[in-house]
């Protein structure tokens, strides 16, 4: 009998609930455009996990790197929700480096 | 360096359960009449990916099982409580050839057809009677 998987699928629901949190304040104040920072993060993260030796530090990097990478798609659909006043709307956002290109981007959407 | 690959594994695991999840319960409610059978079926998978990874001594299969169970388990409730939510509040739209959500746009005045977020970010909120003339604009 082994309660390893058992509690890396409670970790992971954890994780996967902070990503709701994260996506609709990180999108109030500093707004969708962000995405392709958070997805190269997400991607670092999951990278970073195959050189971890330490088992539990490598499942939750990988758990983590997999929300960062589903939540950077999810930001734009909550910006539409804010405008729509389904949550707070911020006006002035902090917008990341190279925003105007980053606005011709499409975002992936899954 | 010896690479440790369970990180992957719960990645892939995570983003498919989360894709799964997203995709699936989404498609899923909007077509089936009676939602308890999706949503038991759901519950009874994930009881049994979690006994499977509590019987595996390997770590990777216990961590993939692990971590999709729970997914599964979660699925069961959006599929059963928190999408039908959705639908009565109106933040998901109703499916008019679906019996169960018709019955939802007779008896809930939020409910609606229109996918309210098929649409991109324009930088501003909607006015009352911007989301009124939405409402309004046949689909």
């Amino acid at each position: 009998m082994n309660w390893f998987g058992i509690s890396v699928g409670f970790a992971t629901l954890f994780i996967i609930g902070l990503g709701f949190i994260w996506v609709i304040r990180g999108e109030r104040y500093f707004g969708y455009l962000w995405w392709p920072y958070v997805m190269g993060l997400g991607v670092l993260c999951v990278v970073s996990s195959l050189f971890i030796s330490y088992i539990w530090g490598s499942v939750l990097m990988g758990a983590i790197g997999a929300s960062l990478l589903w939540g950077s798609t999810e930001l734009k659909e909550q910006a539409v929700r804010g405008e729509l006043g389904w949550y707070p709307f911020h006006e002035k956002k902090i917008l990341p480096p190279f925003a105007e290109i980053i606005k011709k981007w499409k975002v992936p959407s899954l | 360096m010896e690479i440790n690959w369970i990180g992957l594994a719960s990645a892939g695991a995570t983003f498919f359960g989360v894709w799964l999840g997203h995709v699936s319960v989404r498609k899923i409610e909007r077509e089936v009449t009676r939602i308890w059978i999706p949503a038991t079926l759901a519950l009874l998978s994930g009881i049994g990916l979690e006994l499977a990874s509590f019987w595996t001594d390997s770590l990777i299969p216990s961590t993939i099982c692990g971590i999709l169970g729970v997914t599964l388990l979660w699925d069961a409730l959006e599929l059963a409580v928190r999408q039908p939510k959705r639908i009565k509040e109106g933040y998901a739209p109703a499916n008019p050839k679906n019996p169960r959500h018709t019955q939802i746009l007779s008896t809930h005045p939020k409910a609606t057809t229109i996918n309210w977020l098929d649409r991109d970010p324009r930088g501003m909120p909607y006015s009352k009677d911007e989301l009124i003339s939405i409402k309004k604009r046949p689909a």
